[in-house]
């Protein structure tokens, strides 16, 4: 059920399409990448506006890869919105009713119904071209529903809008989505979006995806460097593989860094790539949050990942702090919320838990 | 299915344009036995007379295409830098070009300049004096005059509207870096207008190159005529159709190698608009204390005059009782005499019937090929584009000409009939049509189409229910200048009409040669009526012209 894309390929001349992913039931998937990274490609694939080389769409176990774009019965919100000039918001949103022939009746209905939906009833005679830009995303929405698609496709729908309207307009989104159940693929290059709004979450490199997962485990798991560093704030540092250990909390990696050793978790062994071997080059990654601070007389002993630090610089940001450190050489972040002030020496003690400690091969 | 569109435009343009053409080839290719030959040709080119003709021809257009240019710079450098009042109507007055019959122009013109024309009784009142003074008419001076006032408008509209989008900071900044007066036009800003500028010039050129009226009237003899005038008296006098398809042959190279130049322009000038924010501009009317706002003023009311004079005077005259001296009686004689019935009331009637027929005709012709060119995006529409678009590079005397030649040896009469007349009109309209309706389908955003196609519509409703009506004021005016090109056009009604067929601009063209300018007036000004309001229309839609 869901959106199944097999096997699609589409070759440019300097670009090449690669794509076999699902969409599953009633899901909200984010399509998330960099800007040339073809994810509005891969939406312009299944909306039917692009035909691919090779491959094929199901939908809900039909084909859709041989229907024109107009009989696919999907539903498409644009950047730009795209809304009808001449049309007022009820002829709209009626568009794509008079194009199946809904009865008057019924028309007039559903219209009704999608502008409560999107909260702007008593908008029916306006002219969308007076309409701000929230308004017309809104209502741009509502049109891509109101004919009761299968799937919506809604590609950057508030990379126009203001933050603060982007903010109350994807609270929306998410509601009507979860409200209709309607199987959602959307297109964004903004982070936030992507973590706060997605079931699950794509991320798209150079035309293909790179990894295909929930927010939490693309953020604290992720595949690879690229999804690693594409998503929030990250440190890195390259050492060597030494070991393999046995731990209670499973597999562990210890690995020489500049700083000292460190363990980390054991990587899982991802589809493409097998376990890194001892003795290779290797990249460890930690988020800046995952450090925490050695308070002066705590006894904390367990952790063995501790390193001690040169703080550079402090960056206030009212609910949380950024310290940089320096230590052999590299320079790391550290996020700390809520904390005592840092000891007025200049140096700092902190430790990061090997579980959340991940390690990619290569550097 | 777009192929399946263009099978009606298609199968229009191959009866009534390529064939005729095409006869108007071979006519001009083949000697008396019909064989394959360029004699006529290459007799024709040796031939002194006909030389001339070709020379003067160019002449004229390269003087009165200066002239035009000179006399409409300042009023484009005017409306692209200062806010006036009045500003809107002076706009609207460039169009007039567009949609003002040359017989209205050539009969406002000997009116005005004529022996016996305002110009001169005002000149021998003043001074008493018992000869007119000034004798322009049937002289170069003539030609070139009527053909700058025709055309100033044209440079003032074209380069106007490029120049308005030039943001000013450039020559702000070349004067903060001591550039000024002519240097700064020569240096910063003739390069930034240039393209606006040498399009305008090629298209008021190719008006030059094939105006017919003018030349014949003003011209007023072979020493002052041009090929289109001198193709027209070997069809209509000499009945020479041989000579006359070789020398349409020659005069179509010319006209068609400064098509292609004027079509090259266009697309440079193109990559020259950038400026979409509005900048406050200067307020002319705070200026009227110092010598350049005077000037300016005056240069204004002298170009509305230019433009307004001719209709003026035709309006004017037409309520005169009798031509003559000193009698100033007003009456409505004329018009009660068209009223009447009779053969006015006849040419009214067909030029009425025949521009309906041919906006019927151009709008769906147009609006398809306009559509199929927007939307094809194979590698040969650039082709079809030019095959369409070919009309506008063929004088309609060669298009008279073609339909008396071709149509001769059928057995089905279209010379002598309406719609031989409407089918001329309607090859020389329908890209006037195509020219607005592409613009506008250009201008959809794809994001639209596709918004619709993904709400169901296939390609038909797509069309209907949304290109369709965004392109309204677009199709509306196209519909208005076809309607507007038909009524006022001469030169193939001249060659096809016959006296059940007669047209306005044909009665007038006949009232002037029989020396009746009342009667010639009257009929003008019934002529502007309809012009007027195919005007007032494509002004309130606003479609882009030029």
């Amino acid at each position: 059920m869901g959106l199944q894309i097999r096997g699609i390929e589409k070759i440019y001349p300097d670009f090449r399409l690669e794509l076999d992913f699902q969409v599953r039931q009633g899901e909200l998937l984010i399509l998330l990448g960099p800007s040339g990274c073809g994810k509005t490609t891969t939406l312009r694939l299944i909306a039917g506006f692009i035909d691919p080389d090779t491959g094929s769409l199901a939908m809900d176990g039909h084909r859709i890869d041989t229907l024109a774009a107009h009989r696919r019965r999907i539903g498409i919100v644009f950047q730009d919105y795209a809304l009808f000039p001449h049309l007022n918001v009820r002829d709209n949103i009626g568009f794509g009713l008079r194009m199946q022939h809904w009865s008057p009746g019924d028309s007039r209905r559903r219209i009704q119904e999608l502008l409560h939906l999107v909260s702007l009833e008593g908008y029916a005679k306006r002219k969308v071209t007076r309409l701000s830009g929230g308004e017309q995303q809104r209502i741009a929405l509502a049109r891509a529903l109101a004919p009761q698609p299968r799937l919506l496709l809604l590609d950057e729908p508030l990379s126009a809008l203001d933050a603060k309207l982007r903010k109350n307009l994807r609270i929306e989104i998410r509601r009507i989505q979860r409200e209709l159940g309607v199987t959602t693929l959307y297109v964004t290059h903004d982070q936030e979006e992507a973590l706060v709004l997605g079931d699950r979450i794509a991320v798209m490199r150079e035309g293909h995806i790179e990894q295909i997962d929930t927010p939490e485990r693309i953020y604290n798991r992720p595949a690879n460097l690229f999804v690693g560093t594409f998503l929030g704030q990250a440190n890195l540092l390259r050492g060597r593989l030494v070991r393999r250990l046995g731990s209670p909390d499973g597999e562990m990696a210890s690995v020489d860094t500049s700083i000292g050793s460190l363990q980390a978790r054991w990587p899982v062994p991802g589809p493409a790539g097998a376990a890194p071997a001892i003795g290779r080059e290797v990249t460890l990654f930690f988020r800046p949050e995952h450090c925490s601070v050695d308070r002066q007389g705590s006894g904390k002993t367990r952790s063995s990942n501790r390193i001690s630090a040169r703080v550079v610089r402090k960056e206030y940001l009212g609910s949380h702090q950024l310290v940089e450190v320096e230590a052999q050489g590299e320079y790391l972040t550290l996020d700390l919320a809520q904390q005592k002030p840092l000891s007025g020496d200049g140096t700092v003690t902190f430790s990061v838990d090997p579980s959340n400690i991940c390690l990619f091969p290569g550097r | 299915m777009l192929f399946v569109l263009l099978l009606a435009p298609a199968a229009f343009l191959l009866l009534f344009f390529y064939f005729p053409l095409g006869s108007v080839l071979v006519g001009g290719l083949t000697d008396r036995s019909g064989r394959f030959s360029l004699a006529v040709i290459t007799s024709l080119l040796g031939d002194p007379y006909y030389l001339r003709i070709i020379g003067f021809t160019v002449w004229q257009a390269i003087l009165s295409t200066l002239l035009s240019v000179l006399m409409g710079l300042p009023g484009a450098y005017l409306l692209a830098r200062y806010d006036f009042r009045g500003k809107r109507l002076i706009q609207a007055l460039t169009t007039v070009p567009f949609v003002l019959p040359s017989i209205i122009v050539v009969l406002g013109f000997v009116r005005f300049f004529g022996n016996n024309g305002i110009l001169n009784r005002f000149l021998m009142s003043l001074f008493g004096l018992s000869e007119p003074p000034l004798r322009i008419l049937y002289s170069l001076q003539a030609i070139l005059l009527a053909h700058a006032f025709y055309n100033f408008p044209v440079v003032v509209r074209i380069v106007s509207s490029l120049w308005r989008r030039i943001h000013p900071s450039t020559e702000e900044a070349a004067r903060s870096l001591g550039a000024h007066g002519l240097r700064l036009f020569w240096r910063v800003t003739l390069p930034q207008i240039l393209p606006a500028l040498l399009s305008a010039a090629a298209l008021v050129f190719i008006f030059c190159l094939l105006s017919f009226a003018i030349v014949l009237v003003l011209g007023g003899g072979p020493r002052y005529t041009t090929l289109e005038v001198e193709v027209y008296r070997l069809a209509k006098v000499s009945l020479d159709l041989k000579t006359g398809s070789a020398l349409a042959l020659v005069g179509a190279m010319i006209s068609l190698l400064f098509l292609y130049a004027y079509i090259k322009l266009q697309q440079r000038s193109s990559f020259a608009e950038r400026m979409t924010e509005e900048v406050e501009r200067p307020r002319l009317g705070s200026m009227l204390g110092s010598l350049r706002g005077v000037v300016y003023l005056l240069y204004l009311l002298f170009m509305a005059l230019v433009i307004l004079a001719p209709m003026i005077t035709v309006v004017a005259y037409s309520f005169q009782l009798r031509s003559g001296w000193g009698q100033q009686a007003i009456s409505l004689e004329w018009y009660r005499r068209i009223l009447s019935g009779g053969p006015y009331l006849r040419a009214v009637a067909n030029s009425l019937f025949f521009a309906c027929m041919t906006m019927l005709l151009s709008l769906p012709l147009g609006t398809i090929l306009a559509y199929v060119g927007a939307r094809s995006r194979f590698a040969g529409g650039r082709v079809v584009e030019a095959v369409m678009m070919l009309p506008i590079g063929i004088s309609s005397i060669i298009l008279g000409l073609g339909y008396l030649k071709a149509y001769q040896q059928l057995p089905w009469r279209i010379v002598g009939s309406w719609y031989a007349i409407v089918f001329a009109h309607t090859v020389i309209a329908y890209p006037f049509v195509i020219r607005v309706a592409s613009a506008t389908f250009r201008k959809i955003k794809s994001s639209l189409a596709e918004a619709a196609s993904s709400l169901g519509a296939g390609p038909w409703r797509l069309f209907w229910y949304l290109e369709l009506p965004l392109a309204r004021s677009a199709l509306i005016t196209g519909a208005a200048f076809a309607f507007g090109i038909s009524v006022g056009e001469i030169n193939a009604s001249l060659m096809l009409y016959n006296e059940r067929l007669i047209t306005i601009p044909v009665m007038v063209y006949r009232l002037i040669g029989s020396y009746n300018f009342i009667g010639a007036c009257a009929m003008g000004s019934v002529l502007m009526l309809f012009c007027f309001l195919a005007f007032l229309i494509i002004d309130r839609a606003g479609g882009e012209v030029g």
